[in-house]
């Protein structure tokens, strides 16, 4: 049996170092393991998407897993109640939402309930105030990090999302965990494969990695020349002045309008998480409104 | 020929399933010769994998001067034009670099006959 100790987590790289660190403790087959959060103060969407899915990860190994609800603090109880935590894991439901916006497991593609989500549950609830062709150019990028998952990364327990309104900073953030390959995984073996002696040299780093998976047109799969969501969403993110970041491996991406950094960090991560954050205001946006006459092909 | 993708796949159309659904039903007509409008009335979520499926891999066999002349776009706003567009940019460079996509098509067929 072990015990996990679960602090306060935020959204900053050190909190997401606890979070790999704490899956790669726990990587092993018929683990027991209850968590404890007598320590803990308050656990963000990353955090709650993120042990979701471990939870899950662990139960696929053929583990038990444990949250120790009556060691939660009211108010990080009453958090994971409103976002439907308790409830995914067999505990009570809590009556109100407030800023919350609902933990969700995706084991397969569902898109038309992953749409309903983030138009009705994430963006849809009165706090993000957009036009309808505002929203629907924010769920359509966002949907790259699921497809991305999906189709890349081969989750056996499929995509963790969660996400939260920050009424006071006037942002919203969702959050999406999967345990699959990782996208150094997928981009090592097509780049060592077939890539050229520079693109073999990219390969090295998970940094570099990633930083080829986000330039427009590579893709590791073959036929139908694919290969621009996560440059479509990079872009999006970039001139509406969100903040992106994706760590996969011990690579990290951050984006956002002022950077486009691909760095080592030192806590490795199988698979990929991805935290973007959004404006609130739909006046920081800006969409495309002109159409150009020229042939399309 | 008519395509209605609202009938077809609905609202959201963002995977590439759903792309592979409506190349299934306008590629021959294209290929054929023939004049396609595919009609967006309705359809309002759009994503890359769609059009990459549905559109995007028409340049593989058809000129693109034979789909600026036989393919119509209709109803479709600014946000999906705009995916469109990078998408068909795309496609172009992919299709029209015979000797990156033989190399990946080659990598990856071996690699899923081995699995």
């Amino acid at each position: 049996m072990l015990t996990i100790q679960v602090p306060t987590v935020n959204d900053q790289p050190a909190d997401f170092d606890w979070l790999f660190q704490t899956a790669h403790a726990l990587a092993g087959d018929r683990l027991e393991v209850t968590f404890d959060f007598s320590e803990c103060w308050f656990l963000r969407q990353n955090a709650v998407a993120f042990l979701g899915g471990l939870a899950r990860q662990i139960q696929y190994r053929q583990g038990t897993v444990r949250f120790a609800w009556e060691t939660m603090k009211d108010g990080v109880r009453k958090n994971l109640g409103k976002n439907d935590f308790t409830v995914a894991f067999g505990h009570s439901h809590y009556p109100w939402t407030d800023n919350a916006i609902p933990y969700r497991e995706n084991r397969h593609v569902d898109k038309n309930g992953i749409m309903e989500y983030l138009k009705l549950a994430w963006l849809g609830r009165g706090w993000v105030q957009v036009s309808p062709q505002l929203r629907d150019a924010i769920v359509g990028n966002v949907w790259e990090t699921y497809e991305n998952a999906f189709e890349h990364s081969g989750s056996p327990v499929g995509v963790f999302s969660c996400g939260q309104h920050y009424p006071n900073m006037g942002i919203l953030k969702l959050a999406t965990a999967d345990f699959g390959v990782g996208i150094p995984g997928s981009v090592r073996g097509y780049l060592l494969g077939q890539g050229s002696p520079e693109d073999r040299v990219l390969a090295v780093t998970a940094a570099r990695t990633l930083e080829w998976a986000f330039k427009r047109g590579t893709t590791t799969k073959m036929g139908q020349g694919r290969g621009l969501g996560l440059d479509l969403l990079k872009r999006f993110v970039m001139v509406n002045h969100g903040r992106l970041e994706i760590f996969s491996h011990e690579g990290y991406a951050l984006i956002d309008d002022a950077q486009e950094t691909y760095t080592n960090r030192i806590a490795f991560f199988q698979g990929t998480m991805v935290n973007i954050t959004l404006k609130c205001d739909e006046r920081q946006y800006c969409l495309a409104s002109e159409l150009p006459n020229e042939p399309l092909f | 020929m008519k395509c209605n993708v609202y009938s077809l796949i609905g609202e959201n159309c963002i995977t590439l399933n759903d792309g592979q659904r409506v190349f299934d039903l306008i590629h021959p007509e294209l290929a054929a010769g023939r004049s396609v409008e595919l009609d967006f009335a309705g359809s309002n979520v759009f994503a890359s994998p769609f059009f990459n499926a549905a559109v995007g891999q028409l340049l593989e066999d058809i000129s693109a001067d034979n789909l600026n002349r036989l393919l119509t776009i209709l109803n479709l706003g600014p946000v999906g034009v705009n995916v469109l567009r990078r998408v068909v940019e795309n496609a172009r460079e992919y299709y029209s670099n015979q000797k990156v996509r033989a190399a990946v098509d080659t990598v990856f067929g071996e690699l899923a006959t081995e699995r």
